[in-house]
């Protein structure tokens, strides 16, 4: 038997590069084994460290939800844009009591997320919010509100001034029929210093009079998408260890508010100038991008030249003065405008961005409000609930924050955290005394429903009296007996206690494990203390809590097999006709060994060993191959050129690794491959005739 | 002889064909009958309703609100003031002008909005709530006759005029021929795509004393949102008063008092 197969190896040996076929063959077999190996590898790298950046930033290493829930979890949001639809839970006191129990349990931390809308009037509407906060706390007896009252006042003057002089421009380059007379006659009171003097005599008469004639002049009002999630701060900032506080600082204990990523923050928060100014520098710094061939940069210097108006409105005329005598001094000119100056600062190119880039944060900066929304502050968030209404609240900012190694992600950190006791109160969760309530007000109005089907004949079918017009009576409303209460209370002032975050709803709960290896048992384990205390849990990894997100790395290793069958399959069709023209070509010598005794059972075993050192020799090469690829680039690292592959590679490079398991993976399809496509040609073969192989002549 | 045939053929069809034509509204006539609708609805002084609007959305519960419109036509103001949910109580709108205020007494904040805003999140807008003003805001055009129900209806394009501001810019109107009352109306965006469908099935009137005579108002609005088709919006004003309001009453300071 040794003997035979000696025989049969050495064949093979001989017979590995006797054909040209044979080397295609096997470059087909060498590609499709490097793309398992490099492909695998780097799909099973890319899913480690994307469920580092997951798992540390907002998943957990599990996610428990209710399982009456309509939607699945998805800590993204959905596809549409919208929340998934999960049932709340009532009480998260119960579901710690009984998942801490479970032995791989180590913390259990309650969220809720939703979106909201947040909307900022144009820089005359906020300036004008001010001045009306200013004004009542100084009609209230606060003495220190009138200096605020006086230099919020001065700014407006000085506002409705640039803002004539602009339209003064603008009235060359339109004719006289374009012009809106009412908004010519509000601009030329309230530039006039009469306005100004009798402004005390009816300040809010005043203020109406100017948030709606001047303040709807101007269309600078943004908008920003706010993701947020309600939580248990402190316990998340101990169970997301990666958490580090930016500006300001962490929510105190007890204490309503929340954290804002820092890149949102950025975005979406900082003067428009100086956050492109940011941009180009990053981008010249890091990514080595020059102005002179990089068209973005080149519109985001334009775009800085051509509206310096936002910059223009910040400043009272006290820091006008200042700015464009410290632009004069550092730009080394006689311009005194400081439109013109502002222009000229902005006109950057290569060589002198750095300069003028520092006169920006060192001379201007200081006079402006770099941040539309200051740490401290608190912004109105209005969000419609699952119920229908429409809930708010002032939320405080009390910092931002981002993950260590995912300082540059935008997806960690996607969403902001808040106090869960906020958050319950945004969500609107429907208790029966409300239920209640819009019930009795819905009998009271006794509406009849009708759909949209039947509105015409149901409308307009009958008597048709009623479409004619009948006689009514005048009714006296009595308001006062509308009003049972004293409205919505404000409550962003108010404190809470750790019983108060526990003893409520919440939506889902991010589970962190001691030993995230022992993954399956412990969603079994869970799995079985939630149905064993009735809890109604419905357990997800980190991938499918992810949503699309975390099966991202799925769909890539889907289309990896589906591309690596594919290549296989042509490999075995190209296998198994090449192996078949090859043995057709040996017809001759088939014939002679069975002549002098060589069975049919040493024929198929000649040509399968032969067809399987082939595959051995190619697909080894490519494995070998693959590995040292990925072992090379796993030793320099992949740097992440976009700020969206820091969240997939981990942080700000990526490492991939050898994957034992997919070397193994790739040399069994190959065997698999060789031995089905030889299974033809071998019956072909030992139905060779002696005789006939004999006398013919090939 | 053939001539005067051809002059009696054409005779009898002018004559018979008459009343099948005699329908067609020009367009003097047709901005007769917006302004006839505007003017019904005028008050002239001042206008206090209480109105009752339920929304209807797919998978969720009915929203009802109850709230307060006033209005005061002769200074083109209007103010809508939530009474009802509790949690509602005291937030509202205010329009001076071309502006649009919402205030939120949780939050203490004034927020600029637009024609676009949907009332308390329905599918009803500033101007349902307002007074008309069709023949000011919109160019009509006639569409031809329309049976609703039981009613016979003139159809009647309306296109925004240059410069104004609204929900939506184009309008189909079905104009009881009897009454002069709208019974049905449809609403498009500027590409022509169906927005809204509204029905006023119930037309009441009420005699004003600013006015010395008749103010008609919807006391039903149905509308049904075309875009996401499962929801829809009635609004029931249950009760008008046209007694003069507080002379400081369109101001921010008055809805803000109203909350405290």
């Amino acid at each position: 038997m040794v003997t035979k197969l000696r025989v049969l190896l050495q064949i093979a040996w001989r017979n590995l590069f006797a054909s040209w076929l044979n080397v295609i063959i096997g470059l087909v077999i060498l590609g499709g084994t490097f793309l398992v190996v490099v492909g695998g590898s780097a799909l099973d790298s890319l899913d480690r460290s994307m469920s580092r950046s997951i798992i540390g930033s907002v998943s957990g290493d599990l996610q428990v939800y209710a399982a009456s829930s309509k939607d699945k979890l998805s800590l993204f949001g959905q596809m549409g844009g919208g929340d998934a639809d999960l049932t709340p839970i009532p009480s998260f006191a119960r579901v710690k009591e009984v998942l801490m129990k479970v032995p791989n349990v180590r913390a259990v931390v309650p969220m809720g997320a939703a979106n909201a809308i947040i909307t900022s009037g144009n820089t005359v509407d906020v300036m004008l919010a001010r001045l009306r906060d200013a004004q009542k706390r100084m009609q209230a007896g606060d003495a220190s509100a009138k200096a605020e009252v006086d230099s919020l006042k001065a700014h407006v003057h000085h506002i409705v001034q640039v803002l004539k002089e602009d339209r003064k421009n603008a009235d060359k380059l339109v004719d006289e029929s374009a012009k809106d007379p009412r908004a010519e006659e509000a601009i030329e009171r309230v530039s006039k210093d009469e306005f100004w003097a009798e402004f005390d005599q009816d300040p809010f008469g005043s203020l109406e009079y100017l948030e709606n004639r001047i303040a709807p002049l101007l269309s600078d009002g943004q908008m920003a998408f706010l993701r947020y999630f309600g939580t248990d701060l402190d316990a998340f900032a101990q169970a997301f260890d990666r958490l580090q506080i930016v500006d300001g600082q962490m929510v105190p204990q007890g204490h309503r508010g929340m954290l804002l990523p820092k890149f949102f923050y950025e975005e979406s928060f900082k003067l428009k100038h100086a956050r492109r100014l940011d941009l180009i520098k990053e981008e010249i710094e890091e990514n080595h991008a020059t102005i002179a061939k990089n068209a973005d940069l080149q519109r985001m210097v334009r775009e800085n030249m051509t509206q310096p108006r936002e910059i223009l409105f910040q400043l009272d005329p006290l820091k006008t003065k200042e700015a464009a005598a410290r632009l004069q001094k550092s730009l080394k000119t006689n311009e005194t405008d400081l439109e013109k100056l502002l222009v000229q600062l902005f006109d950057t190119n290569d060589q002198n961005f750095q300069e003028h880039y520092r006169i920006f944060y060192s001379d201007l900066a200081p006079l402006l409000e770099l941040y539309r929304l200051r740490i401290g502050d608190s912004i109105p968030i209005r969000t419609y609930s699952r119920s229908g209404y429409a809930h708010s609240a002032n939320v405080k900012v009390w910092g931002t924050f981002n993950f260590k190694g995912l300082e540059k992600s935008p997806l960690a950190g996607v969403a902001a955290p808040m106090d869960l006791i906020t958050f319950r109160e945004l969500y609107g969760y429907m208790s029966p005394e409300r239920r209640t309530e819009l019930e009795r007000i819905k009998q009271a109005a006794g509406a009849q429903d009708i759909s949209r089907e039947d509105a015409e004949a149901a409308l307009f079918g009958g008597s048709g009296e009623d479409a004619a017009g009948t006689e009514g009576a005048t009714t006296a409303i009595d308001e006062a007996a509308l009003f049972d209460s004293g409205g919505a209370a404000r409550a962003e002032e108010t404190t809470f206690t750790q019983a108060d975050i526990d003893n409520g709803i919440f939506i889902n709960a991010a589970v962190m494990l001691k030993d995230p290896g022992a993954l399956s048992q412990t969603i079994q384990d869970i799995q079985a203390a939630s149905d064993a205390n009735g809890l109604g849990l419905k357990v997800a990894t980190w991938q499918e809590a992810a949503g699309i997100i975390g099966q991202f790395v799925q769909y890539l290793r889907y289309a990896l097999y589906v591309i690596a069958i594919i290549i296989f399959l042509v490999a075995m069709l190209i296998l198994s006709n090449a192996v078949l023209m090859a043995t057709l070509q040996r017809v001759r010598e088939i014939g002679t060994m069975r002549a002098i005794g060589a069975q049919r059972g040493f024929v198929r075993m000649m040509i399968a060993i032969e067809t399987l050192a082939l595959g051995t020799a190619f697909g080894g090469t490519g494995l070998a191959l693959g590995a040292g690829l990925v072992a090379l680039v796993g030793h320099s690292g992949i740097p992440a050129v976009s700020r969206q592959l820091y969240f997939f590679f981990g942080g700000p490079r990526w490492f991939p690794e050898v994957s034992v398991t997919n070397m193994v993976i790739a040399y069994g399809i190959v065997l698999v491959v060789s031995i089905l496509s030889t299974l033809y040609p071998a019956m072909i073969a030992t139905r060779v005739s002696p005789v006939v192989a004999m006398a013919s002549d090939e | 002889m053939r001539t005067l045939h051809t002059i009696a053929a054409a005779l009898v069809t002018v004559l018979f064909c008459r009343p099948v034509l005699a329908e067609t509204l020009d367009g003097p006539a047709m901005l007769k009958i917006l302004q006839e609708i505007d003017d019904r609805q005028r008050n002239g002084g001042d206008y206090k309703a209480l109105v009752y609007l339920e929304q209807k959305e797919k998978d969720k519960t009915d929203t009802v609100h109850e709230a307060l419109v006033y209005r005061r036509d002769a200074d083109n103001k209007l103010m809508i003031l939530f009474t009802k949910p509790k949690t509602e109580q005291g937030s509202g709108y205010l329009r001076i002008d071309n502006n649009l205020w919402f205030y939120d007494p949780s939050v203490g904040r004034w927020e600029r909005r637009t024609e676009r805003e949907r009332i308390a999140g329905t599918d009803s807008r500033r101007a349902d709530f307002d007074e008309s003003r069709l023949a000011e805001e919109y160019t009509p055009s006639f569409k031809g006759e329309d049976k609703l129900g039981r009613f016979d209806t003139w159809v009647l394009e309306l296109k925004v005029k240059d410069g104004v501001d609204v929900a939506f810019p184009v309008l189909k109107l079905w104009v009881d021929k009897a009454t002069h009352n709208v019974l049905k109306r449809q609403e498009f965006a500027l590409s022509g795509k169906l927005m809204r469908t509204a029905y006023y099935p119930k037309w009441k009137k009420v005699y004003s004393e600013s006015k010395q005579g008749e103010v008609w108002y919807p006391e039903e609005m149905r509308f049904f949102d075309e875009i996401e088709k499962a929801n829809s919006t009635l609004v029931l004003i249950k009760s008008v008063d046209l007694r003069p309001l507080e002379a400081n009453m369109f101001t921010k300071a008055w809805l803000e008092s109203k909350s405290r």
